[in-house]
């Protein structure tokens, strides 16, 4: 048998699994890498996991403030972001209320102004907020406090993220 | 509200209700004192962040001014000058200057605007727990000056 007789020559035959087997390693080693890119990336709109907050027996009728740490993730970056509540115990339910204003963002403060005895009060532009969360007439808030998502566990209290009310 | 895009298009909508800048003062110097030097650069750090997350309706956080700590004091002077004539223009009554550096409190009654000298704590050998208390108690003891800043100026234009 002579060369001339084959389909397929020596050359091309050495040609072909060349470069087949260097594509195979090439995407062996791009793949991983766009994957490990765009990872962060596809996962989109993560839960915020539940965080433990307070022991259900600390709670009384009173706001209290609990300062709490969560992950938050946003694309690439991953942070430690500090969060607050102002949670009590009205009638046995547990409410959990998010400090941020519903202004601009400040950090309301329970019963701190004379003008407005019982309510959650903004030091930057005097909103107030009814202990239920409520936005005072005539300030500068339009909407009430928002209301976190809680979970009581073995008498641990835990929150996971701030909704509004509606 | 912090440097950040997003948060300049809030304040862009909201102008009339931001009148209040924090510059946090930072040295730098790479000798012997490199530790201290950084601790405070950290401490005032979360200390701005704090702040700025009390008061984000109202305050706007800057990026730090950094400068060698061998610069001269009558130099910072004039720089601490000049970015008071601008911010004054840009509508920020009120420019708070947070720093560690004692050096600052020599030319306090120099400066045009408030100056916060907090001493910094070591908080690297605290416990996660501890750390946060021990700020937010500096936090709540820095609260009243400006609140009581903002409603002096309240009743003087009333």
């Amino acid at each position: 048998m002579s060369e001339k007789d084959h389909k397929v020559s020596r050359r091309q035959f050495l040609n072909y699994s060349l470069t087949g087997v260097g594509g195979f390693m090439a995407a062996g080693i791009t793949l991983p890498l766009v994957r490990f890119a765009l990872d962060p990336a596809l996962k989109v709109g993560e839960e915020t996991e539940m965080v433990a907050v307070a022991q259900v027996n600390e709670l009384t009728n009173e706001p209290k403030r609990f300062d709490f740490k969560v992950n938050q993730v946003d694309a690439w970056y991953e942070s430690e972001v500090s969060r607050s509540a102002w949670v009590y115990e009205e009638d046995g339910k547990i409410v959990a209320l998010s400090p941020v204003c519903t202004h601009l963002g400040c950090t309301v403060d329970w019963d701190a102004s004379g003008d407005h005895p019982n309510r959650f009060f903004c030091p930057c532009h005097y909103g107030a907020f009814e202990k239920d969360g409520t936005n005072v007439d005539r300030t500068p808030p339009t909407q009430p406090l928002f209301l976190y998502d809680q979970e009581v566990r073995n008498g641990t209290l835990y929150l996971g993220r701030p909704r509004p009310q509606v | 509200m912090k440097w950040q895009i997003k948060e300049i298009d809030i304040y862009l909508q909201a102008k009339e209700y931001v009148d209040t800048a924090i510059i946090p003062l930072i040295p730098i110097s790479w000798g012997n004192d490199i530790k201290s030097t950084v601790q405070m650069g950290e401490f005032i750090h979360l200390i701005s962040d704090e702040l700025e997350r009390q008061f984000k309706g109202r305050v706007f956080q800057f990026p730090p001014y950094t400068y060698l700590k061998t610069e001269k004091l009558e130099e910072r002077l004039i720089k601490m000058n000049e970015w008071h004539e601008h911010l004054k223009d840009s509508g920020f009554h009120h420019i708070i200057y947070l720093t560690s550096d004692v050096d600052w409190k020599q030319i306090e009654s120099d400066l045009n605007d408030t100056l916060l000298w907090v001493p910094s704590i070591p908080l690297e050998h605290l416990d996660q727990k501890y750390k946060v208390e021990t700020l937010s108690n500096q936090i709540k003891q820095m609260i009243p000056i400006l609140t009581n800043k903002w409603q002096k100026n309240e009743n003087e234009t009333n």
